[in-house]
């Protein structure tokens, strides 16, 4: 009689056939999501390879895609965890520490001698990308490094950089900072093997310390020299910490065992449990059932499963694009608000407030009359030089025929850097400017929730004010690029997103959270047969999800208002503002979603709103003048004296000094600066770099203390005082 | 003395005076520092051989934590594996004899007597327990570095039954120890801590008395004492006070009897309070100390004119912290003051965040501190004793304002 062990992960199928204690077959390989195809194909091979027969052999499935299969050919289902753990304590009872990592999780299993057996302790994490196989591959993918390469790549005696262990795709953008920072890829790579021992280490011990000796399971750690590595360094200082007595004169690095059968212990284990198992519950009955199931079957389940779709019947669909949607499928505009086309007259001598928005990846502008009437709308592709930038976005402004500018506002990331270049007015901060262009509409509005390109933004109203404010701009869940890039997959463009999404008369349930998984499920509900339009769908209706709940955290809609104002260029999409729609009247009853006029540049125009506040209480604007904002001349110098040394990425900046009248120059720095001018600097990664050195820091701190002294704060006192410990000290 | 010496046991154990006490400066310890120091000073420990452990931080967590942490929901107590680790493994000539983590049961507190009770919260006094349990699991960590561990049971909102929990929690820990000298010490205990918190509260006055001498705005942080480390409150305030406010915070506010009596003496003898300290108005179930110093400090800010803005801390899911949510939200906002709230504090200090929310914050400050303050002035008792009486001289090189 043999015994099957099929052990169906996130990303690959293993089996092994056993008779007698002894290994018949064994295989490995990539279901890229055709899992049901794979098992059948396993199975259909055994078959003929090894004479795996029905009706007398026995069958056991473990792993997460197994479930299903195991009825469909008589097998019987075993917990991974108890399958490895029993596959360790048969080939190896001198292990007392095991992490297997996955392609989408980690598991850690410690075993102590307990009595006459072993006490086992398992740990699991399965709902986030961070210290599993797919956090390494995405980002070595986006590095360009191949699978072979990323097999052979070090740890030891490489510099490390930090890179956030928790997520998958914060991992990914803190790699991109280092690739542009010029760090090496090889350095990279072995941060992230750091990032998952450590990850696997924060997460999965729970206060026990993994003695020796310890064995790495799963495809990760057996491929991934630098990986074991980073395991061996981890423990064996681990062990040194905590004075783990060790086999007199033994390396730590050999008490740390990598199996060669490290991808198929969870194989090995069932077939080890099978052994004692009443053969009945797990007899293979063929594979019979298991085609039927891929040819029809899953289709069958498909229709069953999906869920109801954005919009259930015409009627449903006249009502909503009646009340949100516009002939042209982008989102109506109320009254209010002009198009540029739509203003005529005498724009030279029109008063005209200009708001400029230097985001991250582009540079906005807007015209605004005194009334609030958006006059005219811009944007440029940031090109890294924010001179440049405000230039480009100037020239266009100016272009439009708007001569006299009343008042000019600042917004977005660049506020700082050009507020005295380009003369402005008033630097607003975004979520100020995103209420300002909110209340300017509604003004009893209770939530904002701005959704863009790079970031999910939710500010939260009272009194007229920002009173709270949520923003994620590191996890891609629930962020327009995402909807972008899936629409791109598909080749539709953007514009027809809701059209096609419409179309979709039902839609498969996809998964909140990490956006690294949910690329893998819309590949895995793609297999099932779900059309590009039903995808597009169930994307839509996943994203208030990822919104409110996984990037806002906000559990209780109902607590936060009831008038919500959908901004941000994500929410042209009338299949968003669909979901939206249903997701907040869901959770708020009596809600009212309305979506901003220009919801791409609601913030712009709010910053706009300021800065004509600003005038009429009695402002002259200091704006240098399209002419001069054109004339702006500058050197930039890009050497070993602008790179960044505030931490290990030393960014290599660019600083941008620019001719302006009054400017006082600097003459400490390393590449002084004479009267006249004033420095910008760019190509930083973080806040920190817009401080140019030491020098400048100082001088930051200084004025920190004068200002601490001149406005104290009574828990400085505390912090200062209150642990001293001698008498009379203070 | 004589007495003292004659009953030191001499070969069994060390001496006092060379004890070093490690005490893991966390949670309660934040609103009981001084007693601690006072305490052990009288009991003869020599003082800089009191050592506390740093502010808590992500580096402490990773370095001397991991592996170390239970479960636990709370963060301010799972930090504190850090700070046992910290202590634990300090370098061979500065290695403390004791690890002292007491479960503070009550708490001292300026409302005592006119709450229901001056309770800690029951995680936060059970933590010892339970971070304890991370370095005993499988070897006992303490035993290793050669560390007594003492987490004595104490109820230091009880003064009379302090000397006796504290005499029998530290037999064997501190030699020959008499329950005469420890009553001794906790009276000293609670003197050093009077007499800090009285120095706080004085300077809080001051800077009160010149706000509103020169009619300029603070803010105030309602929040739990531990949000003043700054691992744990993220140093939130901190960034606000760079934007040029002065930061009160509710635990230190003064308490004398004129400025209570302008801020409340209506509301008394209307009926609506017995006392100025009185919160059954806005908090009837007043068991915990430091709930009912934050809505105790939500009343005050509501009447004092220049405190133009409350920040309300919270560190994630606190139990005890998210019924007050509402009411102090709606007494601060009720009086027109603006009204910030930074809940779910956790590890990570989300900064691309937090620096938009401290510019948003100053924003409106700026635009609305000189409307609040004259709304503030208009609504309250005339004869303010901030602005009549000129405030004591502050010692050179004082907090002060521009001249």
């Amino acid at each position: 009689m043999k015994i099957v062990g099929l052990d169906a992960g996130s990303t690959t199928v293993k089996a092994v056939v056993m008779e007698g204690g002894r290994r018949l077959w064994r295989d490995y390989q990539r279901h890229n999501t055709r899992q049901a195809e794979l098992v059948l194909d396993f199975l259909t091979r055994m078959e003929a390879e090894c004479g795996l027969a029905p009706e007398r052999d026995l069958i056991f499935f473990t792993g997460s895609g197994s479930g299903g299969f195991a009825p469909l050919v008589g097998g019987k289902f075993i917990q991974e965890v108890v399958a490895v753990a029993a596959a360790v304590e048969r080939h190896h009872p001198e292990v007392h520490f095991v992490s297997e990592i996955g392609g989408e999780d980690m598991k850690t299993v410690f075993f102590t001698p307990a009595g006459a057996g072993t006490g086992k302790q398992v740990y699991m994490q399965s709902a986030c990308s961070g210290g599993t196989g797919a956090f390494i591959e995405k980002t070595a993918r986006k590095l360009g490094v191949p699978l072979e390469d990323l097999a052979r790549m070090k740890y030891r005696d490489l510099s490390l950089h930090k890179i956030s262990s928790k997520c998958g795709i914060f991992a990914e953008v803190d790699a991109n900072t280092l690739v542009k920072a010029g760090v090496p890829v090889e350095e990279i790579i072995a941060s992230l093997y750091e990032a998952v021992v450590y990850q696997n280490l924060a997460q999965l011990t729970k206060g026990n310390t993994p003695l020796p000796g310890v064995l790495l399971l799963g495809g990760p750690n057996l491929f991934f020299e630098g990986l074991q590595e980073a395991w061996q360094h981890h423990l064996g200082r681990l062990w040194a910490e905590r004075s783990v007595a060790l086999p007199h004169g033994t390396d730590p690095e050999r008490l740390i065992h990598v199996s060669g059968d490290a991808l198929y212990f969870a194989c090995l284990g069932c077939a080890e449990i099978g052994e004692k198992e009443d053969p009945r519950v797990a007899r293979y009955r063929g594979s019979e059932r298991l085609r039927w199931w891929i040819e029809e079957g899953q289709h069958e389940q498909k229709a069953r499963e999906g869920a109801k779709a954005l919009l259930a019947s015409e009627e449903e669909r006249g009502s909503f694009m009646k009340k949100y949607g516009r002939p042209d499928g982008r989102a109506v505009v109320p009254p209010g608000a002009r198009t540029a086309r739509a203003a005529t007259g005498a724009k030279g001598a029109e008063t005209a407030f200009l708001a400029c928005d230097f985001g991250s990846t582009t540079a906005k502008a807007v015209v605004v009359s005194p009334q609030g009437e958006l006059l005219f709308s811009c944007y440029v592709m940031s090109k890294g030089n924010p001179i440049e930038d405000a230039k480009a976005v100037l020239r266009q402004v100016r272009a439009a025929g708007f001569e006299r500018v009343a008042a000019l506002a600042i917004t977005g990331y660049g506020k700082d850097l050009l507020k005295d270049v380009v003369g402005a007015d008033v630097a607003i901060v975004e979520t100020v400017a995103h209420a300002a262009g909110a209340l300017h509409f509604f003004p009893d509005a209770d939530v904002i929730c701005d959704v863009g390109g790079c970031d999910v933004k939710i500010m939260l109203l009272r009194q007229g004010t920002v009173s709270d404010f949520r923003l994620n701009s590191q996890c891609s869940s629930g962020n327009g690029a995402f909807l972008q890039g899936v629409a791109e997959r598909y080749d539709i463009p953007l514009e027809h997103y809701a059209e096609r999404a419409f179309r979709a008369t039902r839609m498969p349930t996809l998964a909140m959270g990490c956006g690294v998984f949910l690329q893998s499920d819309i590949v895995n509900q793609q297999r099932k047969g779900w059309t590009a339009e039903e995808i597009m769908a169930s994307l839509a209706a996943v994203l208030p999800l990822n919104v409110w709940v996984y990037a806002g955290q906000l559990q209780n809609l109902a607590a936060v208002g009831r008038k919500f104002v959908l901004q941000g260029g994500t929410h042209r999409n009338l299949a968003v503002v669909k979901a939206q729609v249903d997701f907040i009247t869901g959770k708020v009853p009596g809600a009212e979603v309305v979506v901003h006029p220009c919801p791409g540049e609601a913030g712009a125009i709010g910053a706009a709103l300021c800065a004509a506040e600003w005038w009429r209480g009695g402002g002259a604007t200091r704006f240098l003048g399209f002419e001069q904002v054109e004339a702006l001349a500058y050197e930039s110098v890009t050497n070993e004296h602008t790179t960044c040394r505030w931490c290990a990425v030393n960014c290599r900046r660019t600083f941008i000094d620019v001719r302006l009248p009054g400017a006082k120059g600097r003459p400490w720095s390393k590449v002084p600066l004479a009267e006249g001018r004033e420095r910008v600097i760019s190509g930083n990664s973080c806040p920190k770099g817009l401080l140019e050195d030491a020098n400048e820091m100082r001088g930051v701190k200084a004025r920190l203390e004068e200002s601490k002294r001149v406005f104290p704060n009574i828990a400085e006192m505390v912090r200062e005082d209150a642990f001293r410990r001698l008498e009379g000290e203070g | 003395m004589q007495r003292w010496f004659a009953r030191t046991p001499s070969a069994d154990s060390k001496a006092r005076a060379e004890l070093r006490i490690g005490i893991p400066k966390a949670l309660g310890l934040w609103s009981t520092h001084q007693f601690w120091v006072g305490f052990f000073t009288a009991l003869g420990i020599e003082p800089r051989r009191i050592v506390f452990s740093s502010d808590t931080s992500e580096e402490q967590a990773r370095q001397y934590g991991k592996g170390r942490v239970t479960v636990d929901c709370c963060y301010p107590v799972k930090c504190i594996s850090g700070h046992y680790g910290e202590l634990l493994v300090r370098e061979k000539h500065r290695k403390i004899d004791v690890l002292f983590s007491p479960m503070i049961y009550s708490l001292p507190s300026f409302l005592k007597g006119h709450a229901l009770d001056t309770l800690a919260c029951p995680r936060v006094m059970a933590a010892p327990e339970n971070i304890k349990a991370g370095f005993l699991r499988e070897k006992d960590a303490f035993a290793e570095h050669g560390v007594r561990y003492a987490a004595p049971f104490v109820s230091l909102g009880d003064p009379k039954l302090v000397p006796k929990q504290l005499h029998e929690g530290l037999q064997g820990v501190i030699p020959a120890l008499t329950l005469a000298e420890t009553r001794n010490a906790a009276r000293e205990g609670y003197a050093a801590l009077e007499a800090f918190n009285a120095r706080a509260a004085r300077r809080s006055r001051e800077v009160l008395a010149r706000c509103a001498r020169e009619d300029r705005p603070c803010l105030m942080v309602l929040a739990r004492p531990y949000h003043m480390d700054p691992g744990i409150g993220h140093e939130i305030e901190m960034d606000l006070q760079a934007h040029g406010y002065p930061v009160l915070w509710a635990q230190h506010f003064p308490t004398d009897p004129d400025l209570l009596e302008w801020m409340f003496g209506d509301d008394i003898r209307r009926g609506f309070i017995r006392s100025p300290h009185d919160i059954s108005d806005v908090w009837p179930s007043s068991y915990s100390a430091n709930t009912n110093e934050i809505l105790w400090g939500a009343k005050a800010a509501a009447r004092m004119p220049w405190i133009a803005c409350v920040i309300r801390l919270a560190s994630y899911e606190c139990g005890m912290d998210q019924p007050s949510y509402t009411p102090v939200q709606q007494i601060v906002e009720r009086s027109g003051t603006l009204f910030f709230s930074f809940q779910d504090l956790d590890s990570t200090k989300p900064a691309a965040s937090m620096k938009i929310r401290v510019e948003t914050i100053a924003y409106y400050l700026q635009k609305h501190w000189r409307d609040i303050i004259e709304r503030k002035k208009a609504a309250s008792a005339p004869g303010c004793p901030l602005r009549k009486i000129a405030p004591p001289a502050g010692p050179a090189g004082g907090p002060g304002f521009r001249a």
